[in-house]
């Protein structure tokens, strides 16, 4: 919980989910090249704010090759009217194109990243609870996040299990491909196995019972977090209002 | 939904994502993250398939910064295509299995390139984008550049997934396998 962003974390989860998926529509529905770089503009400094720095380094560390590429498959060809850069020729709207995309994902990895590190899975599922909203869709997502660490585990141990063995997977790519059978089967044979016990598990605990659920400690709904979800949603129209009639 | 497939889906979604760190250690150009969707399609059918193509990819999503989630529309096309291989015994040699991995690479790579076209201008994974790069300054235009990549890729990927979900529903002991009707099915056991 501390390695969180402050003020973000005290947000009601759907604030977040709202925020995020506004910046995503935000980012393609705003005029190009100028709108997306601006969102991008704002949402780093709104990170930054927020005490959300780190999720603005990591979207920068995600994007950053993605920015290289764009650059060379739509800037560096130099057609039509072009930009010189030092020794560089760029074409002018080729790196518009190239400027627009790589600010549109660097706004939406930002704001998902800052969603993700805020994410509280037992504040979400309380969240869900008290809408009266599919229990069964929001537990598939909380246990699919507290799952894939502990499978991402179970690889790395059957990898150094086989390694143990005597599997061999250097060489050409055949031989490399011929050894997905031995590391794949285990991890997958062992989801399989587990599937009742689990299943089981859930039926004694009650996820078939019908009726409402009552969380202990439901997240607080403010005024500012209901102000923020109906701002975005207007944004979102606005923009795509101005886009539609331009 | 019943409790064997909402403890079966996470599980299978987690296997989309972890298998991502045996195809690092082997270092092959391949994806193989719809292993648990091709998988849960064969064993439960077309729905749970779709669920869990869409959970892995917001999943994943959430992971990297939400920008591959449109890709979640090729998910959900691989899911119903499994299933449809799984109804019409599609699992039950690999040779079959092969072939259904093929027509399924192709048409997700046909979808995969429409998506990486117009919502990415191109530029996905690093591999990916590499060989697009490649082919326009070969002289193929951007468009043409991003479907040859995103098919061939598709291609190998996909037929490797279906090989390997294969092996693994002729190789379900019996007592699992009798739990999930598909797998007898989809193997003609």
């Amino acid at each position: 919980m501390s390695d969180r962003p402050r003020l973000v974390r005290r947000a009601h989860p759907f604030t977040l989910f709202a925020v995020t998926a506004g910046v995503a529509a935000l980012a393609f529905a705003l005029p190009a090249p100028a709108g997306p770089i601006a969102l991008y503009a704002v949402v780093v400094a709104a990170a930054l704010l927020t005490g959300a720095a780190a999720s603005a380094r990591d979207a920068t560390l995600v994007c950053l090759p993605l920015w290289v590429l764009l650059l060379l498959l739509h800037a560096l060809p130099g057609d039509g009217a072009t930009v010189a850069l030092r020794s560089v020729v760029l074409s002018r709207a080729g790196l518009a194109v190239a400027l627009a995309q790589a600010a549109r994902l660097g706004a939406v990895a930002t704001a998902s990243l800052a969603l993700f590190r805020s994410f509280d899975p037992s504040r979400f599922l309380d969240a869900v609870a008290v809408r009266g909203w599919s229990f069964h869709a929001a537990y598939l997502l909380v246990a699919t996040l507290q799952a894939a660490p502990r499978f991402r585990q179970r690889a790395a141990t059957i990898l150094e299990a086989q390694r143990a063995r005597g599997l061999r997977y250097g060489g050409g790519p055949l031989r490399r491909a011929r050894a997905l059978v031995p590391l794949a089967l285990p991890l997958i044979l062992g989801m399989l196995g587990e599937v009742d016990e689990r299943a089981m598990a859930l039926e004694t605990r009650g996820l078939d019972a019908r009726g409402p659920r009552t969380p202990l400690a439901p997240p607080r709904d403010r005024t500012a977090d209901r102000v923020l979800r109906w701002g975005m949603l207007l944004l979102v129209v606005a923009a795509c209002a101005w886009r539609w009639l331009a | 939904m019943s409790p064997r497939l909402l403890a079966l889906i996470p599980s299978a979604v987690a296997v989309n994502l972890a298998i991502g760190l045996v195809v690092n250690q082997l270092g092959l150009p391949l994806y193989l993250d719809t292993i648990g969707t091709v998988l849960t399609a064969a064993l439960a059918g077309p729905l749970a398939g779709v669920i869990t193509g869409v959970v892995s990819q917001t999943v994943r999503s959430l992971y990297e910064g939400f920008i591959w989630f449109p890709f979640a529309a090729v998910q959900v096309v691989i899911a119903l295509l499994a299933a449809l291989a799984a109804r019409r015994a599609g699992f039950r040699s690999p040779a079959t299995s092969a072939g259904w991995g093929l027509f399924v690479g192709l048409v997700a790579g046909a979808v995969s390139a429409l998506i990486s076209y117009f919502v990415f201008k191109g530029v996905t994974a690093t591999g990916v984008t590499a060989v697009t790069i490649l082919l326009t300054h070969l002289g193929l235009s951007q468009g043409q550049a991003v479907t040859a990549s995103s098919v061939g890729t598709d291609l190998l990927d996909k037929m490797i997934v279906f090989l390997l979900v294969g092996v693994t529903l002729r190789a379900l002991p019996l007592r699992v396998a009798g739990r999930f009707p598909g797998a007898t099915r989809a193997t003609r056991r």
